[in-house]
């Protein structure tokens, strides 16, 4: 199965259906994305300022990370299946979004990020965890992990502004966007041109 | 006060942010970002009198800690929110959760405030052997649902129809 026919299927779910119809699941589920994403991103500016040396310089660096760890990755959690429903409500169309895949691209950025830092710098933490700064790699991991996790923020703004579809729409031409429940491969005309040109 | 509104969108410093289509993300994304750095300073400051974190520290020392925070990142908010405002008057003043959103602000203020005010000087210096009153914990956890009734409002702002029905401020206007 390839991943257009996966995303056809999660548009087309219930919980699809649900996010589109339903009057107000889209708004509470939108609020707790952002509750979510502003206590992922708060808990990690914490430790990438201790790791940077600019914050919380005389707590080692293990606890600062150790209590904070576990209300990251609930949040993120959070957001995740918060960001699969939206996703859901029009999968197809944010499918062939840009900044929703570079948002997609910049989270995956975030993971490697992380296990790269935590296979080499993160792992010797006991030995540098007392000290003002993590070593270059920490910091550089830091200073990444901070541009990466802002980045993030902003295309997901972005990707509202662009109403799941990011193409000029001809004049002659009118989208009705229900269209993509109805079948993608049965697209004729001006509409399934403009399509194959971002699937 | 829709006539405030309109002409507020009708001047050029709104039209221009307007016209200019990335200005609105941007200072939206600006807005969300110190939501993250004042949430969870404050979520900080809670966990503590919880004694989930930072145990080791005084209350004192956690609060001066996290409180620049909440006050820069709410000073950065409110120019933001100001220009989101100025951009489109008539969207947010024509919105019950934008008037709720502003409201819920000051009593958030009010009762982060409040809290560090009614502490006794022992909560700020002592370490280990205070413990904070079962009425301060349930007074931090609640001005912490204070702030997530404002994020929840901010984005209700978008939706004011469908969160309020015909109670929404908008309903007869569109």
């Amino acid at each position: 199965m390839d991943l257009i026919s996966i995303v056809q299927q999660v548009e087309s779910s219930s919980v699809g259906e649900w996010m589109r119809t339903s009057v107000k699941a889209m708004p509470v589920v939108e609020s707790i994305h952002v509750m979510a994403v502003a206590v992922v991103f708060g808990t990690i500016l914490i430790v990438d300022g201790r790791l940077l040396g600019l914050l919380d310089k005389r707590r080692p660096y293990g606890l600062v990370s150790s209590e904070l760890l576990s209300w990251t990755w609930a949040a993120f959690a959070v957001a995740a299946v918060t960001g699969l429903l939206m996703f859901a409500a029009n999968a197809t169309t944010y499918y062939v979004n840009t900044p929703f895949r570079l948002k997609m691209l910049a989270l995956v950025g975030a993971g490697l990020n992380m296990a790269v830092f935590q296979l080499f710098t993160g792992r010797h933490a006991p030995e540098w965890e007392h000290a003002t700064s993590a070593p270059l790699g920490g910091r550089i991991a830091a200073g990444l992990s901070l541009a990466i996790w802002t980045s993030v923020i902003f295309l997901g703004r972005w990707i509202g502004f662009t109403k799941g579809y990011d193409f000029e729409i001809p004049e002659d031409v009118e989208l009705d966007f229900d269209f993509f429940e109805i079948s993608f491969n049965c697209l004729q005309g001006p509409a399934a041109e403009l399509l194959a040109r971002f699937a | 006060m829709l006539e405030f509104a309109e002409w507020l969108q009708a001047t050029p410093f709104s039209v221009a942010i307007q016209a200019a289509g990335w200005a609105i993300p941007l200072i939206q994304s600006i807005h969300i970002l110190m939501i993250g750095v004042v949430f969870v300073s404050i979520l900080m400051i809670v966990l503590r009198v919880l004694e989930m974190v930072r145990v080791e520290q005084t209350f004192g020392e956690v609060w001066g800690r996290f409180a620049p925070w909440i006050w820069s990142g709410l000073v950065v908010m409110t120019l933001t929110g100001a220009l989101l405002v100025i951009a489109e008057p008539v969207r947010e003043f024509t919105s019950l959760s934008f008037w709720l959103k502003m409201g819920l602000i000051v009593v958030g203020i009010l009762a982060t405030v409040a809290f560090r005010r009614a502490l006794a000087p022992a909560a700020l210096t002592r370490h280990h052997e205070f413990e904070f009153t079962a009425a301060a914990k349930v007074g931090a956890v609640a001005t912490l649902g204070v702030w997530l009734a404002i994020i929840f409002l901010g984005r209700a702002i978008a939706y004011d129809v469908e969160v309020w029905g015909p109670l929404s401020l908008s309903a007869g206007l569109r």
